[in-house]
């Protein structure tokens, strides 16, 4: 696989993404100071992601008690299928080996 | 052609710690807002929904390890990303604190303020850590990135041994 020439194209890319990132720290701590248009922007953008995004729906659970008792429903319906699933899917795997096996 | 396990579990395990990162670095502050055009809510939203992601791999990878610890195999894998030696170790501690201080800022938001905070300072300062590690990791894994070189014609060979 790594002498695939889309993967090498691949590992090239994944390495600028961190290189990338490690220049955006430099270039957020070395540069000039925040002007206040930049923090308007940012704070303009926290707001919107306390509406829009996850972070507003973890605030919203606090005050919401039919939310609260939903998500504390489908938990215990959805828990222990994980765990069935879990455990069948292992046991197949048992059960297939050791036919394999025998 | 036969893939292993911890080859595509680093792989992807990678992926998704670049995402991770450019995500939360726009988060960081006015300053990192910039990253991401100062869309905060995607970027919320795509470090949550792929910090979930990141904690399933890494519990496979540990149980991975587990499982070879059982069977007491000491075979060096050098795809894994966690490991009870070097990088893989320092991956293995640093990837816990992440998770732990990443499950408290998630839980405590809105209840405890000093613990989210503390936890947010943590986690902040990994970052930087880890991403500083992550250079030196691939400076040293940098044969990754020479190109393959191509294989020589079969005609060409048979013409110089004439």
């Amino acid at each position: 696989m790594m002498h695939k020439p889309w993967f090498k194209i691949f590992i090239w890319f994944i390495s600028t993404v961190f290189f990338l990132s490690a220049s955006f720290c430099l270039i957020a701590e070395l540069g000039p100071n925040v002007s206040e248009q930049q923090s308007m922007a940012y704070m303009s953008g926290m707001m919107n992601a306390m509406h829009n995004s996850l972070m507003g729906l973890s605030m919203s659970i606090e005050n919401d008690s039919y939310l609260k008792k939903l998500i504390s429903e489908v938990s215990a319906i959805t828990l222990p299928l994980i765990f069935i699933g879990f455990a069948a899917g292992m046991l197949t795997r048992v059960f297939k080996r050791s036919r394999n096996n025998g | 052609m036969k893939v292993r396990f911890d080859f595509i579990v680093h792989w992807l395990w990678t992926i998704v710690f670049s995402i991770l990162t450019i995500s939360g670095l726009a988060m960081v502050g006015p300053r990192y807002g910039w990253i991401m055009n100062y869309d905060i809510a995607s970027a919320d939203f795509a470090h949550r929904v792929l910090a979930a992601v990141f904690v399933v791999l890494t519990f496979i990878a540990v149980g991975y390890e587990i499982i070879r610890v059982i069977k007491s195999d000491d075979k060096y894998l050098a795809w894994q990303v966690i490991g009870r030696s070097g990088y893989q170790l320092f991956t293995f501690i640093t990837t816990l604190i992440f998770i732990i201080t990443g499950a408290i800022i998630w839980v405590c938001m809105d209840t405890n303020m000093a613990a989210t905070s503390f936890a947010l300072y943590l986690h902040e300062k990994l970052t930087y850590i880890v991403l500083a590690s992550l250079i030196w990791h691939i400076y040293m894994k940098c044969h990754a990135l020479l190109w393959p070189k191509k294989p020589e014609k079969k005609s060409k060979a048979l013409n110089e041994s004439r």
